[in-house]
C-alpha cells in the first residue's frame, strides 16, 4: 500500500513537473519575437516610409504586448497598409497622398493600439494568465529546489577542490566549518535551495502569465514581484524549517530581494531553453542527491563516521570505555554512600523527535525499582546539565569542552517511578553542536554532584530563520 | 453626412459582417474590407481601424483562428479562418440582426405610414 502510495505521488509529481513545463514552454512561444516583420510597405528613403513608421510606432507604443503580440500586429498593418497603399496608387493617388490617405484610414495610432490592446487581454486571457502562473510557480519552485541542490552540492565540490589545490600548494586556509559537525554547509545548502527555488519559481510565474494573459512580462512582473516576495519571503523566514547558521540565514534573508530580482531584471528576456534546463538539472539533482544518499548510507554502515559514545560509569574501566570525559568539570561524582541501591544511575537514553531531545535516566539495579523521588529524597535541585562537548566527529577522547565553566543548558529533573526525565530543545539552540548531559543534584552536604556519566551527542538547529534569529544564544 | 452614418449604422455590425464573409473561406485583413464592399456593392465600407480590434477580440475569443502563411502576391499574410465556435456565433448574430432589422423595418414603415 505504501508502495503504491509512493508510485502514485511520484508519478503526479512528475506529471505536474511536465505540465508546468510546457505551460513554461507554450508561454515562452507567446513571448519569443514571433513571426518575421513584414517590410514597411514603403522601403526606408522612400517618400513616406518614415511616416509609416511613426505611425506603427506609436501604435505600437500602446500596445504593451508580449513581443511575439507586437510583432505580430505591426506585421499585420504593415501588409495593410502596402495593399491600401498600392490599391490607392492604382486609383491615381500619388504615393504621398496614398500613405496619407492609408493612414487616415486606419485612424489616430494610439487609439488603434489601445483598442488592439482591448482586444487582446480579455478577461478570460487574464484569468487563464493568474491560473497559469501559479501553476507554472509551483512547478518551478520545485525544479528550483533540485536545481539548487545541485547547484549547492557542485559549489561545495568546487571550493573542496579549491581549498584542497590551495592544501597541496602550501596554503591553509582557516577552517570555517570545524566544530559545527557540518552545520554550516547544511544550512547554505539548504538557505541555496530556497533561494534558487524562490527564484526560479517568481521568474516562471512572471513569464507564464505574461503569456497567457499577452501582457508584456515587465507590465505583471510587479503584482508577482509582490506575492512572490510576500510568500516566498515568509516560507523562506517563517515557513520552511531546516539547518540554520549566520549565513545559511543571511541568504534566507534576501529571499524577497532576490525575488524581486527574478520577477525584474531583464525580464524581457526568452528563456528559450527552459525545459531542457529544468530537465538537465533535475536529472544533475537526482544523480547527485542518489550518490549522496549511496555514499552516507555506506560510510554509516561501515561505522566510520562517528566515534562509539559510549559513556563509562567510574568504576568501569573496561577498556572499551573512554577513562576520562573531564566529567569532574561538571561535578564530582556523588558519593556511593550517599547513594541507596540502584544508583549510580544507568547512563539512561535519549530520543530525538518531535518535541525534542528527551532524556531518561532510571535505576539500574533493585527489583523493584525504589521510586526515585523517595531515593533521593535528601538530594535537592535534581537537574539535568547540558554542556558543550568536544566536536565527536574529530579524532581523540571527546567529552566536555573545559574551556566552559558553566552548562549552557539546564532542565529541572521530573521524577516518575524510577525515572528521571527532562527534555532539551537543542534543535532550538543555535549553537548547541556537540553536547554532553548530566544529571545532577545537591547533596545532603549543599554540594552539586553528578548523578552519573550522562551521555553525549551532536544537534543542528533545526527551524526558520525566524527562529534562528529569536533563538537564545 | 451619409458617409457618418453608414459609420454609426456599421458600428456594432463589423462582427458580424467579418464572421459571414469567412463563413466562405480564409481571408487576411485587407481582403475581409475588400470581400465586405464588394459583397454590399460597395455599400458597406467598414472602418479600417475598427477591423483589426474586431478580429483580434473574435480570435481571442475563439471564433477565428489566425495563421501566417504565404500569399499569392506579396510577403506573408496573416490569414483568418472561422472556427465551430466562430460558426456559432456568426448565427447568433445573424438571428439578431434578422429580428433588429424587422423590427425597424417595421417600425420605419409605420412612421412613413403615419
Amino acid at each position: 500500500m505504501t508502495a503504491l502510495l509512493s508510485v502514485v505521488i511520484l508519478g503526479g509529481g512528475v506529471a505536474f513537473l511536465i505540465a508546468s513545463v510546457a505551460l513554461v514552454r507554450r508561454s515562452e512561444r507567446r513571448l519569443g519575437t514571433g513571426p518575421d516583420e513584414s517590410g514597411p510597405p514603403v522601403a526606408p528613403g522612400q517618400t513616406g516610409a518614415a511616416e509609416i513608421s511613426a505611425y506603427l510606432d506609436l501604435m505600437t507604443a500602446k500596445l504593451r504586448l508580449p513581443a511575439a503580440d507586437v510583432a505580430e500586429v505591426r506585421a499585420e498593418l504593415a501588409d495593410h497598409l502596402r495593399d491600401s497603399i498600392a490599391s490607392l496608387e492604382a486609383e491615381g493617388f500619388e504615393t504621398e497622398r496614398a500613405i496619407r490617405e492609408a493612414l487616415g484610414r486606419l485612424g489616430p495610432p494610439a487609439e488603434l493600439g489601445r483598442q488592439l490592446r482591448v482586444a487582446h487581454q480579455s478577461t478570460r486571457r487574464l484569468l487563464a494568465g493568474a491560473g497559469g502562473g501559479v501553476f507554472a510557480a509551483g512547478g518551478g519552485f520545485v525544479l528550483g529546489y533540485l536545481g539548487g541542490i545541485a547547484l549547492g552540492l557542485l559549489g561545495f565540490l568546487a571550493v573542496s577542490a579549491v581549498v584542497a589545490l590551495l592544501a597541496a600548494a602550501g596554503v591553509h586556509l582557516p577552517n570555517i566549518i570545524a566544530n559545527d559537525g557540518g552545520t554550516k554547509i547544511n544550512s547554505l545548502l539548504y538557505a541555496t535551495t530556497i533561494l534558487v527555488a524562490a527564484a526560479v519559481a517568481t521568474r516562471y510565474a512572471v513569464r507564464t502569465s505574461a503569456g497567457l494573459s499577452r501582457r508584456a512580462p515587465r507590465t505583471v512582473a510587479l503584482f508577482w514581484a509582490v506575492a512572490g516576495a510576500l510568500v516566498f519571503g515568509w516560507l523562506a523566514i517563517f515557513g520552511m524549517r531546516g539547518p540554520q547558521s549566520w549565513l545559511g540565514v543571511a541568504l534566507e534573508l534576501c529571499v524577497p530581494a532576490v525575488v524581486i530580482a527574478a520577477a525584474f531584471v531583464r525580464v524581457e528576456r526568452p528563456m528559450p531553453h527552459v525545459g531542457r534546463w529544468a530537465i538537465i538539472g533535475s536529472a544533475i539533482s537526482l544523480v547527485v542527491l542518489s550518490l549522496g544518499f549511496f555514499a552516507f548510507s555506506v560510510s554509516s554502515t561501515s561505522g566510520g563516521a562517528l566515534p562509539s559514545l559510549d559513556v563509562c560509569s567510574e568504576p568501569d574501566q573496561s577498556t572499551s570505555c573512554q577513562p576520562d570525559f573531564h566529567l569532574e568539570t561538571v561535578a564530582p561524582m556523588a558519593p556511593a554512600a550517599w547513594l541507596p541501591e540502584g544508583f549510580p544511575l544507568n547512563g539512561g537514553s535519549y530520543s530525538f523527535g518531535a518535541s525534542g531531545a528527551s532524556f531518561d535516566d532510571q535505576v539500574s539495579s533493585g527489583q523493584p525499582s525504589p521510586p526515585i523521588a523517595q531515593a533521593l529524597s535528601n538530594w535537592t535541585d535534581v537537574r539535568f546539565e547540558a554542556w558543550h562537548a568536544l566536536p565527536m566527529n574529530e579524532p581523540g577522547p571527546g567529552g566536555i569542552d573545559t574551556r566552559y565553566s558553566a552548562p549552557f543548558a539546564v532542565q529541572p529533573a521530573v521524577s516518575s517511578g524510577s525515572h528521571l526525565t527532562a527534555v532539551f530543545h537543542f534543535e532550538r539552540l543555535r549553537d548547541a553542536s556537540s553536547w554532553w548531559v548530566v544529571p545532577t543534584a545537591v547533596g545532603p552536604d549543599g554540594h552539586r554532584y553528578r548523578l552519573d556519566d550522562g551521555q553525549g551527542g551532536i544537534s543542528y538547529f533545526n527551524g526558520s530563520a525566524w527562529d534562528w534569529l529569536t533563538a537564545p544564544q | 453626412m451619409s458617409g457618418r452614418i453608414r459609420t454609426q449604422l456599421l458600428k456594432g455590425t463589423t462582427t458580424l459582417l467579418v464572421l459571414t464573409v469567412l463563413r466562405d473561406g480564409e481571408l487576411y485583413g485587407y481582403e475581409i474590407v475588400q470581400r465586405i464592399t464588394e459583397r454590399s456593392s460597395g455599400a458597406f465600407a467598414p472602418s479600417e481601424g475598427s477591423l483589426y480590434p474586431a478580429l483580434h477580440a473574435l480570435e481571442a475569443d475563439g471564433a477565428l483562428q489566425a495563421s501566417w502563411r504565404e500569399s499569392d502576391r506579396g510577403p506573408r499574410r496573416r490569414y483568418y479562418k472561422i472556427t465551430k465556435t466562430g460558426l456559432g456565433m456568426l448565427e447568433e448574430h445573424a438571428q439578431e440582426w434578422a429580428a433588429f432589422s424587422l423590427g425597424m423595418a417595421r417600425a420605419v414603415g409605420g412612421a412613413n405610414r403615419q
